[in-house]
């Protein structure tokens, strides 16, 4: 306000106060008094002129603020005088800020980003702690259909239950058909969630009462604008899922995609249409399948452990009641117990369900820690530039304190400089920060069943900036300011006043100390880094070097669902044969093979099994596959054992069992330890009902089934009769150029087919290994970066010291010493700071490493080789960046050392 | 903030302005100058705590002031009272009288 007529209130307070002089002086003048005796007389009579400006200035503007803007003003003109200075202080808090604001972004998305629906803090995700004796399919935490619908009437505890379970559907909207995202829902799933329409209405629990009588389904707001336009008559328009019509009744609200970050449904169906949406689901109403997650909403004054206590006794009696009931599947006594001794978990769910938050809680966490203390190292490093400028202006700063100035004063002029810097390397940083984001958003690895699908649908995340994370930013930076101006500040309040006026250069070394050991406790850090960066390459490479297994050179994998194409089992079986003929005699294919399920997604077909060798014993998990013949030749899979599978092997229509299975090494060993494997049978199932009529006919090496780390054991089962596989094909030529004639074959045998996953298997081994990858790119890269602002850091403060003790030196030269004592010196110095950076660092290394122990691969935390390798590169680049001055320091001349002051 | 070289406390000083400026527009100097008539006798009054007392009681709205000709004919910034300050100035002259009285009733206790 009076700020901007501040010229104008001085120049009038300026011709005021002159009236007053002149008119004093004109009377003193009139009464006799000389002109010189008038003028002198008035100004004592008026006392400090500069004074009195001061206090009415005070009255225009508090003090506080007109010094804060002086400081600031100050700030800018001193930095733009040192461009060098300004600029590598801003970039580096920029790199340190920028990286922890677009790592937080992520996090906020992923980990602590509450759901866009009303209320989220009273959302609960309900689960099963025991053995639920149940089937199912699909990633975490399942439960089935009927049991949510129990809860839902426990109104004493929830407002309402719901649950949901994601798949892939095959959608056309009109003429083609792309595998899309969809969320099999209970009726009740919108008005808990407390969501509503942006078009239309949300489904309803009218929408799920009967089996297959509500074809209906609401869009999600984004799949409504990109695929149908967002036409405002899409209500009532009908949608082939699977073939099947279903008629749109609504678009849900723009801001929900979901209750899952890292999956987006393009649609949402009642789960009284499941048997449309997955193909040959009959088991909605089955107690004992579990493909569902179970959410709620708990009432008002309720908290999630009193209703987890309260639905104790509820959970027990529908054990009991279960049991009894007819359909309950025949199992061991010991299993009955298990199942008795369950219970129901309430935990709070205000950010939904995400297999992808599961996967990345940890990594995103070391990340976060990574960029925290690189923008520690940032800050470090600003802070000493702070101080190597500081000792520049130890003259000013003496005179500013001679004048009266107060050092509490001088401190606040330091803390705005280095705010400013913070502001401004931040601002910069939070700029950048979105593209940084994105690039993250690319290399994360695709959560739960898109890594399944040819879904393209992807997260929910993204690059905007928003107030929270704005926050942050700033946030970091006003934290960034406030550590690097502390050296400084702190510095500038213990500096001798009288020495810092006296010498030229200033005494200065007290400041030395303090950037020795700053750049001390950088290699400390940078340490930390460069062992966490050596850790995870190693793993990443341990394994790359391990491999899946078999080869992957001109090694090509595609998906077929004939089944969500709305063809039967059996013709999905039969389309799926005749496509493998036809590829086997295309020119381009060296081999081809189909199994039931891809290799390398995470997941897998799996369920215990009964072996009967001298005994009857049952196994833990088995991982399970159904393959043709010729799979493992395709795969380049080595025979143990036995032999591979032939048409024996297929068995008779009405005959329940399969006839034979292949075991791989992993299983002989765990569980046929010595005996010989061939004709020993084994079945799947666990119970005392399961008979094992299963032969093993053949034993082949071990490969990796649901990802690069597993060493699973594994059983296969001939290929029969599946509407739904995944081709494996080892073409001549790469693998890429195969992919236009695989395409046309498949069209050729049905056009309407989508492949799926068209891609190489190396390329599916890339991905299986994405989190690891970004681990390792990431953190060397910072690695890389902590590096140089160390080295930086290092040749700055040794530069100095060579120029602080030239005198020192030079004497030394006269008197004898060579130059390579000189060299030493410096060198010396600098091996020191290294050296104990080091010893701090380490220790530091070792008891955060139990920390990131999880994510490691064949390699300890405590590794002393990478331990060795960090060690050593630093020592290296420590004495590397001390070489320039190590070298100025023995070309020193005796005598223009002693000349020169 | 009045200077410590000489006693007058802010709150008088303020009042003392006020009443001057109530007797007709005044600028500063002539403001000075009755004030000198009092430093004379009694109090001695700081110059330099004039203009930042002029100024404060200008942003605290009990003043109004404009650029006006001087009687020697050059332009002076002029103080006039606002309705405002009439009210303050009225308020302030009560308090120094209860003030004044008050001490006064002091002093004849102790002279008893």
């Amino acid at each position: 306000m009076n700020w901007f007529r501040r010229k104008k209130l001085e120049n009038n307070l300026d011709r005021e106060l002159r009236y007053h002089f002149e008119r004093r002086i004109q009377e003193l003048q009139q009464s006799g008094l000389p002109e010189k005796e008038a003028y002198r007389q008035a100004m004592l009579e008026l006392g400090g002129v500069a004074q009195i400006q001061e206090e009415v200035r005070d009255v225009w503007m508090a003090r506080w603020v007109r010094d804060f803007v002086y400081d600031l003003r100050f700030s800018v003109r001193s930095f733009r005088k040192t461009p060098s200075f300004t600029i590598t202080a801003i970039l580096s808090l920029m790199l340190g800020i920028g990286a922890t604001t677009a790592i937080y972004s992520l996090v906020d998305q992923l980990l602590l980003h509450a759901l866009p629906v009303r209320q989220p803090d009273r959302l609960v995700l309900i689960d099963w702690k025991g053995d639920q004796v149940a089937n199912g399919f699909g990633s975490w935490n399942l439960m089935s259909y009927p049991i949510c619908r129990d809860l839902d009437q426990q109104k004493q505890f929830f407002e309402g239950v719901f649950c949901r379970a994601l798949t892939i559907v095959n959608l056309s909207t009109g003429s083609d058909y792309r595998p899309a995202t969809a969320e099999i829902v209970s009726g009740n799933y919108f008005p808990v969630l407390g969501v509503g329409p942006a078009l239309g209405q949300v489904l309803t629990n009218d929408d799920d009462r009967r089996p297959n009588a509500n074809p209906v389904t609401v869009i999600s707001y984004d799949f409504w604008r990109t695929q149908l336009g967002g036409a405002r008559d899409v209500i009532g328009r009908k949608l082939l899922v699977n073939r099947h019509p279903l008629t749109i009744i609504g678009v849900a609200a723009s801001t929900f995609r979901g209750i899952d970050v890292g999956e987006v449904p393009s649609l949402w169906i009642p789960a009284s249409m499941s048997a449309e949406v997955i193909p040959g689901f009959n088991d909605l109403q089955d107690r004992r399948t579990r493909w569902m997650q179970v959410l709620g909403r708990l009432n008002p004054d309720m908290t999630s452990h009193q209703a987890q206590v309260g639905l104790q006794p509820w959970f027990k009696a529908m054990l009991e009641d279960d049991m009894r009931r007819p359909g309950f599947p025949v199992i061991t006594a010991e299993r009955r117990q298990g199942f008795l001794e369950s219970s129901i978990v309430v935990t709070p769910a205000p950010q939904g369900h995400s297999s992808l938050r599961r996967r990345l809680l940890e990594p995103l966490w070391v990340l976060f820690a990574v960029t925290a203390v690189l923008l520690g190292l940032a800050c470090l490093n600003v802070s000493g530039l702070f101080l190597a400028r500081g000792s520049a202006r130890d003259r000013e700063i003496g005179t500013r304190l001679a004048l009266g100035a107060s050092r509490g004063r001088l401190g606040r002029q330091l803390l705005t400089d280095s705010l400013l810097i913070a502001l401004l390397g931040g601002l910069l940083g939070t700029v950048a920060a979105p593209l940084a984001v994105r690039t993250l958003i690319a290399l994360l690895p695709s959560g739960g069943i898109a890594t399944f699908s040819g879904s393209t649908d992807g997260t929910a995340l993204h690059a905007n900036v928003d107030v929270r994370l704005l926050l942050f930013a700033l946030a970091a930076s006003v934290a960034a300011g406030v550590l690097s101006g502390l050296a400084p500040a702190w510095q500038s309040g213990r500096r001798e006043l009288v020495s810092s006026l006296r010498e030229r250069g200033g005494a200065a070394f007290s400041s030395v100390r303090l950037r020795k050991v700053i750049v001390t406790a950088q290699i400390a850090l940078t340490l930390v880094l460069v062992v966490t960066a050596a850790l995870f390459v190693r793993t990443l490479d341990a394994l790359m070097a391990k491999g899946p297994g078999f080869p992957t050179a001109s090694l090509v994998s595609f998906g077929i669902d004939a089944q969500r194409s709305g063809y039967s089992e059996a013709e999905g079986n039969r389309l799926i044969r005749r496509i493998d003929e036809t590829i086997r005699h295309s020119p381009i294919v060296q081999a081809s093979s189909v199994a039931r399920f891809a290799l390398l997604t995470g997941g897998s077909w799996n369920d215990p099994m009964t072996i009967l060798a001298d005994k009857r014993f049952s196994t833990d998990d088995v991982n399970l596959n159904s393959v043709t013949p010729g799979f493992f030749q395709t795969m380049g899979i080595r025979l143990i054992a036995g032999r591979n599978f032939d048409d024996r092997d297929i068995s008779a229509p009405g005959e329940r069992d399969w006839r034979s299975a292949i075991v791989n090494e992993a299983f002989v060993k765990r569980y046929l330890g010595g005996r010989n494997p061939v004709g020993i049978r084994i079945c799947e199932g666990s119970g005392p009902d399961a008979k094992p009529n299963t032969r093993i006919v053949g034993v082949v090496s071990n490969f990796s089934y649901r990802g690069i780390r597993e060493d699973s054991e594994q059983a296969y089962f001939p290929f029969q009769g599946e509407g739904a596989a995944t081709f494996y094909v080892r073409v001549r030529g790469t693998g890429p150029s195969s992919f236009r004639e695989l395409r046309s074959i498949v069209r050729s045998v049905n056009p309407t087919l989508p492949l799926t996953n068209l891609r190489t298997v190396k390329e599916q081994v890339d991905r299986s290994l994405n989190t690891e990858h970004m681990l390792a790119t990431l953190s060397g890269g910072f690695g890389v970066l902590a590096l140089l602002l160390s080295l930086v850091g290092l040749y700055g403060v040794m530069s100095f010291v060579v120029t602080q003790r030239t005198r020192e030196i030079g004497i030394r030269m006269a008197l004898g010493a060579k130059s390579r004592s000189a060299i030493w010196l410096v060198l010396r110095d600098a091996l020191t700071m290294v050296l104990f950076g080091v010893g701090i660092g380490l220790p530091v290394v070792w008891s955060l490493g139990r920390l990131v122990e999880s994510q490691l691969y064949d390699v300890k935390p405590f590794d002393p080789a990478a331990a060795a390798v960090a060690v050593l590169a630093l020592c290296s680049a420590g004495l590397g960046a001390a070489f320039l001055p190590a070298r100025r320091a023995s070309i020193i001349n005796p005598t223009d050392a002693l000349r020169a002051e | 903030m009045s200077s410590s070289r000489f006693p007058i406390p802010q709150g008088t000083l303020d009042m003392l302005i006020l009443q001057i400026v109530s007797l007709g527009p005044a600028h500063g100097y002539g403001i000075a100058q009755r004030l000198q008539q009092i430093s004379r006798e009694a109090v001695q009054v700081n110059q330099g705590s004039l203009y930042p007392a002029l100024h404060r009681l200008e942003q605290k709205g009990w003043l109004r002031a404009e650029w006006r000709q001087s009687e020697t004919g050059r332009e002076a910034k002029f103080y006039s009272l606002t309705a405002a300050g009439r009210k303050q100035l009225a308020v302030e002259k009560n308090s120094w009288a209860r003030l004044a009285g008050a001490v006064q009733l002091i002093f004849n206790e102790s002279n008893r």
